[in-house]
């Protein structure tokens, strides 16, 4: 197979998730798939990372929270959510998609 | 052991999940979360309309349909549903059990939490009501206040039950804390047992959103679960011990499935720092718990730790802050590219004038959700625009939507509008305000009654 077939691996083939919001703020969960990735996310995954991924999206700073005992991580996005609530002018103003707009994110390590 | 099912979600959510969950002799005590952060500002504008409105619709089900199954077999229900007027619901719940013939039946209310008309007294006594997202001070001016309304926690419940209540209705009690109620009363947990209500806090937090933990919205099942089980998912249930330690499970038989997987993903939702999940009752430690499958569709939960409550609560303050509009046009090849520059170009034209706060133009399916990350095609063959747009008052978008209607012959070519967004009224807009209040400027009450047939 050359180059150009391979799929794209992306952060979802590492790890899954789910988002939320809190007014303007939204958090993704994102769940290692094995013990291995866990390492390799702590390591690389990093909030100014993501912040860069969703820069069109996320207009705050990002923050970044570990779980060890479970192998997951929260990220908590700050005004990433145009306003939030019946503020939004967004079709998905409760973030429920943002944790698929994260793992997308290509990851080529 | 204490067997907590939970049967409401949100507003609107199956509450009928509850009665395999009492029928079967799953559970010992129900428990309904209908209250999301925007709820409360639906309920309020029922109120405007209705004074004896304010609560959710769900109650009168839950009366009709649950109340006397469960006042059959002493098992007691508890609802946040009773929204701005738990005192409403308590007298339609009431009326409902008299006619059903539930003698003895005994209602409670918890209120207290409705801060509205007491906000400027209790700005003149120095509350601030810092918004904690900015830290600017409250003002009462501006745009019009609709709903102020305190967190409280899971005491005035615990005394309601054991008062004897079969159903406590109460207005904005935070989620997690209307599951920890009945586990306090059950084990006499001490109200500074900070491991112990932080346990039953995340034992009631993978509860409160029902579909989600037994495989709905679930990424990580996304392969596994058939359609058909999503449609009649089993609700979620808890089985708690006096130590604090729980097996998460769900209506035994029922479709979905409870696994580590799903509890990961509950148990992250919508938190921020998970060393510290703040609570009325308790600060608790999501990072020092264990999961553990138990067998099928059981994961036993242990080790949380908590750390003691603020000496604060927290209100959210909603604001009417005005008005949006929502229009989606179609648009075929060829030449699309230069066709939405006609659209987006004329509908700024046609809005010159207008008070107009906000506009956005994205496309359905391109950018809509992801942004940037998605890209509009060199050539595409079709392309749903959507567009939005804000004003004060609901008579501008009125007449912004006039306008462009009235360019209906003479825009793009083979330009449609949605025929499900054009009759629509204005939406109004709730900005949503979080601060801070001390503990003890709020006072709950808990009243009971006795239905009499």
């Amino acid at each position: 197979m050359n180059k150009q077939e391979q799929p794209v691996r992306r952060l979802y083939d590492l790890a899954y998730g789910r988002s939320g919001d809190k007014g303007d703020i939204c958090n993704v969960s994102v769940i290692a798939r094995s013990s291995e990735a866990y390492a390799e996310l702590k390591a690389k995954l990093t909030p100014e990372r993501v912040k860069a991924h969703l820069a069109s999206l996320v207009k705050g700073t990002v923050e970044r929270f570990e779980l060890d005992n479970i192998e997951a991580f929260n990220f908590v996005l700050h005004e990433a959510l145009d306003g939030g609530g019946t503020r939004s002018l967004r079709i998905d103003a409760l973030g429920k998609s943002m944790a698929g707009a994260l793992l997308y994110m290509e990851w080529e390590e | 052991m204490l067997r907590i099912g939970s049967a409401q979600g949100f507003y609107g959510d199956d509450v009928t999940k509850a009665l395999p969950m009492i029928e079967g002799g799953h559970v010992d005590v129900v428990c309904f979360e209908a209250l999301a952060e925007l709820t409360l500002a639906i309920l309020r504008n029922d109120m405007l309309k209705n004074p004896a409105r304010g609560f959710t619709w769900d109650i009168p089900i839950i009366a009709e349909q649950i109340l006397p199954a469960a006042f059959k077999r002493g098992i007691p229900l508890i609802t946040n549903g009773g929204g701005l007027n738990p005192t409403g619901a308590a007298e339609v719940v009431r009326a409902k059990a008299a006619q059903l013939g539930l003698h003895g039946l005994k209602i409670a209310t918890v209120t207290g939490d409705d801060l509205l008309p007491r906000l400027p007294d209790l700005i003149a006594e120095g509350e601030r009501f810092t918004n904690m997202d900015t830290s600017a001070p409250l003002s009462l001016d501006g745009p019009p206040i609709v709903t102020a309304s305190a967190y409280l926690g899971a005491f005035p419940i615990v005394e309601a039950l054991r008062q004897g209540a079969d159903i406590v209705i109460t207005g904005r009690v935070a989620d997690p804390c209307l599951y920890l109620a009945p586990m306090i009363h059950r084990f006499g947990w001490g109200a500074d047992d900070w491991n112990r209500l932080a346990a039953g806090i995340v034992a009631g937090h993978l509860l409160e959103c029902t579909g989600q933990v037994v495989g709905g919205n679930s990424l990580a099942l996304v392969d596994e679960i058939e359609p058909d089980a999503l449609a009649h998912l089993g609700y979620p249930i808890a089985e708690v011990k006096e130590s604090g330690e729980f097996v998460l499970t769900k209506v035994p038989g029922s479709p979905g499935k409870v696994s580590l997987e799903t509890a990961k993903e509950q148990l992250l939702y919508e938190i921020h720092d998970p060393s510290a999940y703040i609570t009325p009752d308790v600060i608790a430690n999501f990072t020092t718990l264990r999961l553990a499958a138990d067998g099928p569709n059981r994961v036993r939960v242990t080790g949380v730790t908590g750390r003691p409550r603020t000496d604060s609560l927290k209100v959210n303050v909603g604001r009417f802050e005005g008005y949006s509009r929502e229009l989606i046009f179609t648009l075929g090849w060829p030449q699309v590219r230069r066709k939405v520059q006609q659209l987006e170009g004329m509908i700024r034209e046609a809005w010159a004038g207008l008070a107009i706060e906000r506009c956005t133009f994205t496309y359905l399916s391109v950018n809509s959700l992801y942004g940037s990350l998605g890209a509009l095609p060199d050539d595409p063959l079709e392309l749903a625009v959507r567009v939005t747009a804000t004003a004060r008052d609901p008579q501008t978008l009125k007449q912004a939507v006039r306008r462009m209607m009235a360019l209906g012959l003479s825009g793009p070519a083979g330009m449609s509008v949605s025929g499900l967004t054009v009759g629509a009224d204005p939406r109004p807009i709730l900005g949503l305000w979080p601060a801070l209040i001390s503990r003890d400027k709020v006072q709950p009450r808990i009243d009971i009654c006795e239905v009499e047939v």
